[in-house]
């Protein structure tokens, strides 16, 4: 009666009839029966749900994304332009600026070449920025993705349209397509977490992790490391577990006898519910645990106990794709140098954040690696938008270096299983402004990680407002240079 | 099948009509057989895979002379006489390979196409015999609904208003009976929930269980209907619609102020305004002749649309994602369409051409807004409506003005550049700034500004420009205001404005805005809509499961003089709605949904009704109506709390108790209470929320702040207020609180073990008992207080409590 048939991410067998025949993404249903084969239960002769088959086989079962909020620069990290630096200080050709429209640039800017230094590392000679040694370290294990564009240019609607394919909100998140698509594999955790560095919520705020019009049950869930874990993790003042226990037998005990009076499925589904949450309330606090971490694992992502930084959460990713939780989203703001001050600095604030942020990204990697995880996982490190190759002219006379946001030409890295190794995609013209060889749409970025989830996109669709919807839109296709 | 015999052998029926061609007479006399000689073999091979009953793309079908007539969204595809004027021709010859047809194919050959000219120029005599089957209906929402017959039904006695016999004469023809009458308690909690969203009272129960007259239910739906909480609960699912909130959304998500929109729908609807006037009022207040305060305020509707203040943003765009976002909200909410598809291209399945949708958002390009600053300076103001006397307005921006000098004056100044003296001369600053804004807030109190629409004068009919593919940068041909051309014309004569189109939507014949109407409304009362996808009533949308139902329903609505409250009267009156949800299993798996209506009604309430009952059993609740909006405590690390520039300050006194629908509307940080019940975020428009269920929500529910003060309220009220003192007494008074009814005899042994068992725990547990009693305040045994309190949390979860059954 109790069957726990009915995950976090499950929803209700109601609005799962509702949604049938009118195009509903068949593979969360399918996954929760394989779950539910999987420990055992037996799957309902009676359901009119009958198991259906995942779209092709997975690459990778989880996907860590380090989303750097702000637009990273992508010439002075990832994509290194000797032709920007040559004409320094140089105007802008105007046939880069005709009809463009920038965030904040006017009038005729100056290129600016980028103040730090690249160099080639590894056998495949990957140039990368002097700023980001680790990443240096492990050249060949990475792929560089140097032609990314986008739609938006503003800091909010770019973030969300990175997450969801669409800036208008109301769209469910990457994390959430994918957690109603392919349920989790932890029943005690939810399917799909968010870490935030030093708490600091992106741009564009919860949104971003957001379950748009799909059900309250595949949104992400932040997990913060202070205080409680979960929203609403921790029991009222006075109740203990024994206490608590109390409460749940009786609502279980008049669940059961309501279910036998009214009939009602839905009851059944309740019952599990609250048993899961009784499960949640110990193992989100074992898993925030960072102190059974050996002092070398911490001190390799440069982590200490009690932190708030990305060094804990990228730790912290690690703890839950080890503990079946498939989407983990870490977000890491700061990136957005305009140089209007110190902290929006090239000079100053750009070597900061790569200082943040190196290390761990990399020490993330290697652990994934020594505990072979990272072939079932897919690392991705990137921000909303890049940076113009030139300098931004707000401030007249500021001194401080500073680029405006763009969204025609920038740079991603990613590591781990289905992917290639060791090489660059695309390129942009010689002073990074546009992209001149094989372009990579977020809506190509999206379909790539849901290909190697083992998910079509074109496929993977919630019906609503009288259309199907999907995470691509009507676009798409997967980057076929990218796969291993 | 005619479609399946249409496809065969495509190009076998070419090379025919090749051979065929060659022996054809040209423009000779109309001669008999020639369409199927000449035409139809080429139609059925090169345009019916497209423009048939598979897929009528452009709204085009040459499967039948009358729609080949009609034609699509390009115009008539064949003119009888007028090759030249048939679109069929233009587009067969095209020379541009983005409109020649057959699309993707090889252009027809001269001969072919001089065949087809001719026989258009013959008349397109096109035989009734060559088209099997009748020619397509249309499709069933977009002609105005009849008022059907009352069918007749073998159980009689079981009608007690028309919508019972539809129901009744359904369930009969699949051999179904209905369910037995609710309980009064069912009946009583029900009617309660739906038409107030609060539970009965113990009073009301007892009252209405003693009440044996023939019209003791009648008269509690009257009471019920005169309640002000009527208009607070069917405000909730018109906010949705209108996607109310009190914060503009996107990256800074700042406090707005149009609450006063808000309490304008509660008081509209429990003034039962006619739902005509409801739609004028709140799409075009500000243009009826001498529009009154309360008008403008209607017209707040339309300026819930979001707005983006990060610096660096495109004002015009902006501006011009409200009016798209204007024009898709009001095909949802009135018309029931999926209108927005047609902002990029032709609705692919519903007669709605790009243009359509242009035209409509043009009757929104006048209004108003001005533009300050350049470059990324620029903001606009929109209009606000300021209902204060002329002094008082004055006042307030004198006010608001010196606020801001010293707002200025601070920021030049950085804090402690130069010693205390500065420091001294900034709290001093501060303190008058602060004096200042307390006067702001006590004339905003008594004269809260709001939201308006409102139009700038314009000599010309609005015109809009088409975006092509839906990109506000590409911009396509001037379209001039109009309504969809499948639907009913406007007046000959009417001006071009919103006012026309408000009356336009609330015609008589129009044949969506009743039917989507009482459809919604149903979908409250019965958890599904007759029409399933509430917000889609097109050729992809669900087919209705009662379509004479639904008819005599919009009929009667539109007969009612609009009235909702008399419609509401008529749905919870009629015996469909008073059966008993209780069903054997059987009935469960053979109808899951309730489709057929077997039974009453059974699901979990909405977010905010969980919320306003939970407290309504505690004796917590407030019952205050309207005001500005209110901040029930919530974690403190809550993304609300630390996402953008914005102060939760927590609410005191009665105000934590606040009834949901009072609660700050933060759009991209919504109260996590809500959000995790599936309340949308308002972004847009909503008809129609997701039910979902989740153990984020059993924590919400047992952990939250709120919730566990309500558990205290209820334990209070179980040692104070129960009939008896005794441990079974008080465990019947708490579960009927929750359930309307008593329990069980199992029921009531559980809940008293239970008891036991808890009060075992804190009497070997003197911590636990001490803190949970502490925390709360109460009178009489601390260890009693502390075991009734786990209980009150499980009563207070229960799937019952949790649900209208």
């Amino acid at each position: 009666m109790s069957s726990p048939l009915v995950l976090l991410q499950d929803q209700t067998r109601r609005h799962f009839f509702r949604r049938t025949g009118l195009g509903i993404g068949t593979l969360a249903l399918a996954n929760l029966l394989q779950q539910e084969g999987k420990t055992g239960e037996t799957s309902r002769p009676d359901d009119p749900l009958a198991a259906r088959s995942t779209h092709f086989a997975p690459k990778i079962k989880n996907v860590i994304y380090l989303f750097m909020c702000g637009g990273p620069s992508q010439v002075d990290l990832l994509d290194p332009k000797p032709q920007l630096t040559a004409r320094n200080q140089q105007p802008a050709p105007r046939s880069l600026l005709e009809g463009e429209r920038f965030a904040f640039i006017s009038g005729v800017p100056q290129l600016l070449g980028s103040p730090h230094a690249f160099s080639r590392h590894g056998e495949s000679g990957l140039e990368v920025s002097s700023l980001l040694p680790h990443l240096g370290s492990i050249a060949d294990e990475i792929a560089v993705i140097r032609s990314l564009h986008t739609e938006e240019f503003n800091h909010g609607p770019a973030q969300i349209y990175m997450n969801a394919g669409d800036a208008r909100g109301g769209r469910p998140s990457m994390g959430s397509w994918l957690t109603y698509g392919l349920g989790s594999e932890n029943r005690d955790l939810p399917g799909f977490v968010v870490l935030l560095s030093g708490n600091a919520t992106p741009d564009a705020g919860p949104s971003c992790w957001g379950n748009g019009f799909l059900p309250a049950s595949y949104q992400g869930v932040q997990l913060r490391p202070q205080g409680e874990p979960v929203l609403y993790l921790s029991s009222p003042e006075g109740v203990r577990p024994e206490g608590r226990r109390v409460t749940l037998d009786l609502i279980r005990q008049l669940n059961e006898q309501r279910l036998a009076a009214t009939g009602d499925p839905e009851i059944a589904a309740r019952i599990a519910s609250y048993e899961l949450a009784f499960r949640m309330q110990t193992s989100v606090p074992d898993l925030m645990n960072l102190a059974d971490e050996s002092e070398a694992t911490q001190r390799m992502y440069g982590a200490e106990l009690g932190a708030t930084s990305f060094a804990n959460n990228c730790l912290m990713a690690r703890r839950l794709v080890e503990r079946g939780v498939r989407f983990v989203q870490l977000y890491h703001r700061g990136w957005d140098h305009h140089g209007l001050d110190e902290g929006s600095d090239l000079l100053h604030s750009l070597p900061q954040m790569c200082a943040e942020t190196d290390q761990a990204s990399v020490a993330l990697i290697r652990d994934l690696k020594d505990r072979g995880l990272l072939d079932s996982t897919l690392v991705v490190w990137g921000g909303e938008f890049g940076r113009t190759p030139m300098i931004e002219n707000r401030e007249k006379g500021a001194n401080f270096l500073g680029r405006d946001h763009h969204p025609r030409a920038f740079s991603m890295w990613m590591a781990g299983g289905g992917i290639r190794q060791g090489i660059t995609i695309g390129r942009t013209d010689e002073l990074g402004y546009n992209v001149v060889e094989d372009p990579v749409h977020v809506h190509d970025l999206h379909a790539t990680i849901l290909h190697l989830m083992g998910v079509d996109h074109t496929q993977l669709t919630y019906r609503t407002q009288g259309r199907d919807f999907r995470l691509t839109d009507v676009a798409g296709h997967v980057v076929e240079k990218l796969l291993a | 099948m005619r479609s399946h015999d249409l496809r065969r052998g495509r190009w076998t029926a070419l090379a025919v009509v090749g051979l065929l061609l060659l022996t054809s007479t040209g423009d000779a006399a109309e001669e008999p057989g020639r369409f199927q000689r000449d035409v139809e073999p080429l139609l059925t091979a090169l345009c019916v895979d497209c423009h048939g009953p598979e897929d009528a793309q452009g709204q085009l079908r040459l499967d039948f002379r009358s729609t080949a007539l009609q034609g699509g969204f390009s115009g008539p595809a064949v003119v009888p006489g007028q090759p030249e004027a048939s679109v069929l021709i233009e587009r067969i010859k095209s020379e541009d390979p983005e409109l020649r047809m057959p699309l993707d194919g090889e252009p027809l050959s001269a001969p072919q196409i001089a065949a087809i000219e001719s026989w258009i120029r013959q008349g397109a005599v096109w035989p009734e015999s060559a088209s099997a089957g009748a020619p397509p209906e249309p499709h069933w929402a977009y002609v105005s609904p009849v008022r059907p017959t009352t069918p007749t039904v073998q159980q009689t006695d079981w009608v007690r208003n028309p919508i019972d016999a539809f129901v009744l004469a359904r369930l009969e023809r699949e051999e179904l009976k209905p369910a037995a009458p609710a309980s009064k308690e069912q009946l009583l909690r029900r009617v309660s929930l739906d038409l107030i969203g609060l539970p009965p009272t113990l009073a009301e129960l007892d009252a209405f269980l003693r009440d044996s007259s023939e019209d003791a239910y009648e008269k509690v739906v009257d009471r019920l209907l005169a309640s002000p909480h009527y208009g607070e609960r069917w405000a909730q699912p018109w906010l949705d619609g209108a996607r109310y909130a009190d914060s503009n959304g996107f990256t800074n998500d700042r406090r707005r102020t149009i609450w006063p929109y808000r309490d304008w729908v509660v008081q509209a609807i429990n003034d039962d305004m006619p739902f005509d006037q409801f739609t004028i009022e709140q799409l075009a207040g500000d243009l009826l002749p001498d529009a009154t305060i309360e008008q403008r305020t209607a017209t707040g509707l339309h300026r819930n649309t979001r707005y983006n203040d990060e610096t660096g943003v495109d004002r015009d765009e902006g501006r011009w994602n409200a009016l798209v976002d204007r024009v898709a909200t009001t095909a949802s909410v009135w018309l029931g369409t999926t209108l927005a598809c047609a902002q990029c291209h032709n609705h692919k399945h519903d007669p709605f051409s790009q243009k359509d949708f242009y035209a409509l958002l043009a009757f929104f390009e006048p209004t108003d807004y001005t533009k300050i600053g350049e470059g990324f300076e620029t903001e606009l103001i929109e209009p606000v409506l300021d209902p204060a006397p002329p002094e008082v307005q004055a006042k307030r921006r004198e006010l608001l003005a010196a606020a801001e000098a010293i707002e200025s004056q601070l920021d030049r100044q950085s804090p402690g550049d130069n010693g205390s003296d500065s420091d001294d001369v900034r709290d001093q600053l501060e303190a008058r700034r602060q004096e200042l804004r307390d006067e702001v807030d006590a004339i905003s109190r008594e004269y809260p500004t709001t939201l308006v629409l409102e139009d700038r004068p314009t000599e010309q009919p609005p015109t809009t420009e088409l975006r092509i593919r839906g990109s506000y940068l590409a911009k396509g041909a001037a379209v001039q205001a109009a309504t969809p051309a499948v639907l009913h014309p406007l007046p000959a004569d009417a001006p071009l404005n919103r006012l026309t189109l408000a009356r336009w939507i609330v015609a008589p014949e129009n044949p969506l805005t009743a039917r989507v109407i009482v459809n919604r409304d149903w979908a409250q009362f019965f958890g599904r809509g007759l029409v399933a996808t509430e917000g889609d009533f097109g050729t992809r949308g669900a087919k209705p499961t009662h379509p004479e139902l639904l008819d005599y329903l919009a009929t009667e609505f539109i007969q009612l003089g609009w009235s909702r409250k008399s419609l509401h009267r008529q749905i919870v009156t009629s015996a469909a709605y008073r059966q008993s949800s209780l069903a054997d299993s059987a009935k469960w798996k053979q109808d899951p949904e309730n489709r057929l209506l077997a039974r009453g009604p059974r699901f979990r309430l909405d977010a905010e009704v969980i919320r306003d009952t939970t407290l309504a059993i505690s004796g917590l609740l407030s019952r205050q109506l309207g005001g500005p909006p209110v901040f029930p405590p919530q974690p403190e690390l809550s993304a609300l709390k630390d996402h953008g520039d914005f102060d939760w300050d927590e609410s005191e006194g009665a105000d934590r108790y606040r009834r949901a629908l009072y609660i700050f509307w933060r759009r991209t940080a919504l109260y996590p209470p809500l959000k995790n019940f599936d309340a949308p975020t308002r972004d847009t428009c909503t008809v129609g929320r997701q039910r979902s269920n989740t153990p984020l929500q059993s924590l919400t529910l047992l952990n939250d702040a709120t919730a566990a003060e309500a558990a205290g309220g209820l334990v209070r009220r179980i040692v104070t207020e129960a009939p008896t003192a005794d441990v079974a007494g008080r465990a019947a008074f708490a579960f009927r609180l929750c359930t309307a009814r008593f329990p069980g005899e199992d029921e009531l042994d559980a809940i008293t073990a239970t008891y036991e068992r808890s009060l075992r725990l804190m009497q070997d547990d003197a911590e636990s008992t001490a803190r949970i009693a502490n925390e709360h305040p109460h009178s009489g045994e601390p260890t009693e207080f502390a075991a009734w309190f786990l209980v009150a949390q499980s009563l207070l979860n229960l799937d019952e409590t949790l649900s209208k059954e």
